[in-house]
């Protein structure tokens, strides 16, 4: 690898650094002046756009690897069941392993028939 | 034992590590994707394993080595790589509510990624404030050593291990869609919430299959925030 592409691996780490530093070091200073820093001092669109960016990310990774129709049914059968264990257990790992089985499984005997 | 049950522990990074074991199914297929191509791009084992570990955003270092072994400018390649994680921007003030004082954690925030995010938004609420730092600290620890050992073992063997277990690649990235469904089930507290999560979901996934994956989170993330504000509220709560 050149110098050049040497600078430039670090240029795009430091951006990349920055781009999730420096808001944080704003807020912090945006919370210290208020004269309570609890939640509250969030802006209120801040707080909403958090919970919809997590909803973003979850549609970008709904899209299967092979996008046909064994692996949406799969996609569809795996989020269902996730929902499903989620409903009775309330946690955070059986839900997701469960999800991830039911999706092989939905694979698996797709590629069969 | 329980997540909840975790997180109560005297050792909150192995509960920060426990709940993030879910993203290693997505991370390290990617990650061993990204090593195969990279050394297939030009770069070496070792100029991979420090791309990983320094630049560290998925999607962005693809573009990057595929940039730079297509001999576009430098500069170019720097400025697209960083524009496409232009997202980032919002995560950190997002949980800055719930970290303390602790000077480490504007250096922990190279950890920061999409799902590290999610999952940091999810959990940090609920524990008590000495314990953040630790169970952050192992999350995104362990999603980070893992994203560099996958791409350490796609440049040395990916493409033996994606001959070998193929089926285990396409399945296991199922993971991420399961969790942030676990991750945003307990959000949906009202139908102005439901609609608003299913516009940005729905939104999301239209604009990445037609191709628009770069700008597809936030411009999905806009969408469910201009439903939010159009659908009124019950009583007059804003949330």
């Amino acid at each position: 690898m050149s110098s050049a592409l040497w600078i430039a691996v670090l240029v795009t780490a430091l951006g990349t650094l920055a781009m999730r530093m420096l808001p944080l070091l704003w807020m912090r200073r945006h919370l210290r002046q208020q004269a309570n820093s609890d939640v509250d001092a969030l802006p209120q669109w801040l707080g909403i756009l958090g919970p919809l960016m997590i909803a973003a990310v979850l549609g970008v990774s709904l899209i299967p690897q092979q996008p046909d129709a064994t692996s949406w049914s799969a996609t569809l059968l795996g989020c269902i069941v996730t929902f499903g264990v989620w409903y009775r257990t309330r946690t955070l790992g059986w839900p997701v392993a469960a999800g991830v089985a039911t999706f092989g499984m939905v694979i698996v005997v797709g590629s069969m028939l | 034992m329980s997540s909840q049950a975790l997180l109560q522990s005297s050792r909150p990074w192995l509960a920060g590590m426990r709940d993030a074991i879910p993203l290693l199914g997505a991370y390290i297929p990617i990650a061993i994707s990204f090593g195969l191509i990279s050394v297939q791009a030009g770069f070496n084992a070792w100029e991979t394993i420090v791309i990983s570990t320094l630049i560290y955003a998925g999607a962005s270092q693809f573009l990057f080595v595929g940039m730079a072994a297509g001999g576009a400018p430098l500069w170019l390649t720097v400025a697209m790589t960083l524009l496409i994680n232009i997202r980032h921007i919002v995560y950190a003030p997002n949980i800055a509510p719930w970290l303390t004082r602790n000077r480490w954690w504007p250096w922990l925030m190279h950890g920061l990624t999409d799902q590290i995010f999610a999952l940091a938004h999810s959990r940090l609420p609920h524990m008590p404030e000495q314990q953040r730092i630790g169970w952050y600290t192992g999350a995104a620890g362990l999603a980070w050593g893992s994203w560099v050992a996958g791409s350490a073992l796609g440049a040395i063997a990916g493409d033996w291990m994606i001959k070998s277990w193929p089926l285990l690649s396409e399945v296991m990235p199922f993971a991420l869609p399961s969790l942030f469904l676990v991750l945003l089930i307990p959000r949906c507290t009202s139908i102005r919430w439901v609609l608003a999560l299913s516009v940005a979901t729905f939104a999301a996934l239209a604009l990445a299959l037609f191709g628009y994956s770069n700008v597809a989170i936030p411009l999905a993330a806009v969408l469910g925030a201009a439903a939010f504000y159009t659908i009124q509220p019950r009583g007059g709560s804003t949330t």
